[in-house]
């Protein structure tokens, strides 16, 4: 009887802290919704009941290019994961695999390019843009999000590397298959919950990414992080535009991870071999 | 089907030597077993077979070709992991049909799911073709890896323990599986191994394999009656064969040895003597098997030695006694309703007709009674 109550004591205190920490996180979140709905004389008010209007919206929305920023940003992000993918997937099997001078030095250089902050980079890569002509186009900012994208998706996928036994690369080799059927057929589908999860950070991380394309992009390509300081106008600061905006150019990342949350499992590789 | 030879492969790992200068001719439809303890290379001559290792020296020949530079996929060899090495996000249908799906040796659906089902009823793990390797346990994973490679049709089979992990009956059952697919499937097959009885009731013939070194290769009666040396004689059987020093002497009658520091001088057999007086002086031992040990509680005549009882161990279907004399232990083969008191006095006397002599300096085989008639067998 007593263990029981005790039980369910911490079953409830453990909820409510849990919705105590939810409520603390979603809040911000909500009211940016809510202020999505808010004239601009109200946005000061701490009261919920107003007088809900799409005024913002259609500010937003349709008044200004804002899609035009979004699907840059689409572009410009998903390119930058994309080569991400493409190279770091054999840079981390490599790294994985293979035994080299400096192997390590080098993944830790890899590693490194996080280390700096953007605004330490800029000055030089913003002369250097200019210089080879890459400043304001889709191509620069791809490259340049690489110190942001690739770091992460080489180190999480190297993980899963090493964590497939090399044996069964070597029996799938036996059975008669070419290395590139081993990975595809193997390798792949046992790395996907580690490329899944890196990828969508990824593509996080450069979404949000407000320095690189603030410096060295201008008119002709133009992100959302960086469209939103348009409703920061002389006389006063749309703050409605703004979270119309920012909820908005959140649409995607969380689309994103609804539809990726599914390949997101753990655990297949358990069981290949004698553990 | 295929004649395998290897020619003074040497592999080296940085600074260890893994295969020091192996040479071995497996013979076309062979069942070869490579037997040796733990760390002796013989899970890396398979691997040099497969091409999934790189000899540093030496040629691998399969039917006669030097397939050094052949790629695993190409060699046509079927080899089971010691660590199943199993896809683990595949059923277990999928994991035995991948050899046949894959675009070397691509069969059609239907033979696929025949052949599959013929190989799992065999290794009796049809009922399991659902499941991922996750969801089995580690006997059941060792029967899928043994399907996977039995299910093809390759130059060679190569195993590595495949079953050292199947609980005991399962692994005598498995045995005599094994043995009576040999004769039906006529493939050569290597098989490495560490428990002597698997080596000695499957192989043809057996290499054993100490240090990256082979010691002898021979049939299974000559490793085990003619050992090259005391290691290869310390391998097999079970308990551990008798080693211990002795010294030849003359006394009126002919050659003798003096054992264990004992006053009375034991006979050799006329065949034995001979060859050890060629041999002239220098250090001997002598290699006692524990069945051809008898013992009593009396002193029968003068070829029994007095010794205490040291350990006494019933294991089943006979008892392991341990037998203290002068210091040295000498293990004995008893009965299983065998007992005796820790410490007490009894009486042994070695069958010198089945004793093996060995050079006292280089360990190597000189001679036993007989020799010629278990060559010949």
């Amino acid at each position: 009887m007593n263990t029981k109550k005790l039980s369910l004591l911490t079953e409830i205190g453990r909820n409510a802290i849990l919705a105590l920490w939810a409520i603390f996180a979603l809040f911000p979140l909500f009211w940016m919704v809510l202020i999505t709905f808010k004239h601009d004389a109200e946005m000061y008010t701490t009261t919920f009941i107003f007088t809900p209007t799409l005024e913002n919206y259609k500010a937003v929305l349709i008044n200004t290019n804002y899609f035009k920023a979004f699907f840059d940003n689409i572009i410009v992000s998903g390119g930058a994961v994309l080569v991400s993918v493409l190279v770091g997937v054999p840079a981390a099997y490599a790294l994985a695999r293979y035994n080299f001078k400096k192997k390590e030095d080098l993944a830790f250089q890899i590693l490194s390019f996080k280390f700096a902050p953007e605004i330490l980079v800029i000055l030089p890569l913003f002369m250097i843009y200019q210089k080879i002509r890459l400043f304001d186009t889709h191509i620069g900012l791809i490259w340049v999000y690489q110190l942001i994208t690739m770091p992460l998706l080489i180190w999480v996928v190297r993980g899963y590397f090493e964590d497939i036994n090399v044996e069964i690369e070597h029996a799938a080799q036996l059975d008669g298959y070419s290395w590139y059927h081993v990975f595809l057929k193997i390798l792949l589908p046992l790395i996907k919950p580690g490329l899944v999860a890196a990828a969508l950070l990824s593509f996080i991380f450069a979404w949000n990414s407000f320095t690189f394309p603030l410096l060295l992009s201008a008119f002709k390509v133009e992100t959302v992080t960086v469209s939103v300081l348009k409703y920061l106008a002389s006389d006063t600061v749309h703050y409605g535009q703004m979270a119309v905006a920012a909820s908005v150019s959140a649409l995607p990342e969380v689309i994103l991870a609804l539809i990726i949350q599914k390949h997101l499992v753990r655990g297949l590789s358990f069981g290949a071999v004698k553990g | 089907m295929a004649r395998i030879e290897l020619c003074n492969i040497t592999k080296k790992f940085k600074k260890v030597t893994a295969l020091d200068n192996i040479n071995i001719d497996v013979k076309d439809k062979e069942f070869f077993v490579l037997f040796g303890p733990a760390g002796a290379g013989k899970t890396t001559i398979l691997k040099t077979i497969a091409g999934i290792e790189f000899p540093d020296e030496g040629h691998v020949k399969i039917d006669g070709k030097i397939v050094n530079l052949v790629e695993p996929a190409k060699r046509n060899v079927s080899m089971v992991f010691e660590n199943y090495a199993l896809y683990p996000h595949i059923s277990v249908f999928d994991n035995i049909a991948s050899p046949m799906r894959s675009p070397l040796y691509k069969k059609d659906e239907e033979t696929v799911k025949k052949e599959v089902y013929r190989v799992a009823s065999m290794m009796k793990i049809d009922h399991l073709m659902e499941r991922l390797p996750s969801q089995l346990s580690n006997g059941q994973r060792q029967r899928v890896a043994l399907g996977r490679c039995l299910v093809r049709e390759p130059n060679v089979f190569l195993m590595d323990e495949p079953i050292a992990h199947l609980d005991a009956k399962m692994r005598h059952f498995m045995r005599s599986e094994l043995k009576e697919m040999q004769s039906s499937f006529n493939t050569t097959t290597i098989y490495v191994t560490h428990d002597y009885m698997e080596a000695m009731s499957l192989g043809d013939r057996i290499a054993i394999i100490n240090e990256g070194k082979i010691e002898q290769i021979g049939s299974s009666d000559e490793v085990y009656y003619t050992p090259a040396n005391e290691f290869v004689a310390k391998l097999l059987g079970e308990p551990e064969i008798n080693i211990f020093p002795a010294e030849l002497e003359m006394d009126g009658r002919g050659l003798k040895v003096r054992m264990l520091g004992q006053e009375n001088l034991i006979d050799i057999c006329d065949d034995v003597a001979k060859v050890l007086n060629k041999k002239g002086s220098g250090k001997l031992d002598v290699g006692i098997r524990g069945n051809d040990v008898k013992f009593s509680f009396e002193k029968i005549d003068d070829n029994y030695l007095k010794g205490t009882v040291y350990i006494v161990e019933p294991i089943g279907n006979k008892t392991v006694l341990t037998v203290s004399i002068n210091k040295q232990l000498i293990r004995i083969i008893a009965p299983n309703d065998f007992r005796a008191e820790m410490d007490s006095s009894i009486y042994i006397k070695f069958n010198m007709d089945n004793a093996m002599f060995f050079n006292g300096e280089d360990k190597t085989f000189i001679i036993r009674h007989n020799q010629d008639h278990y060559l010949r067998r």
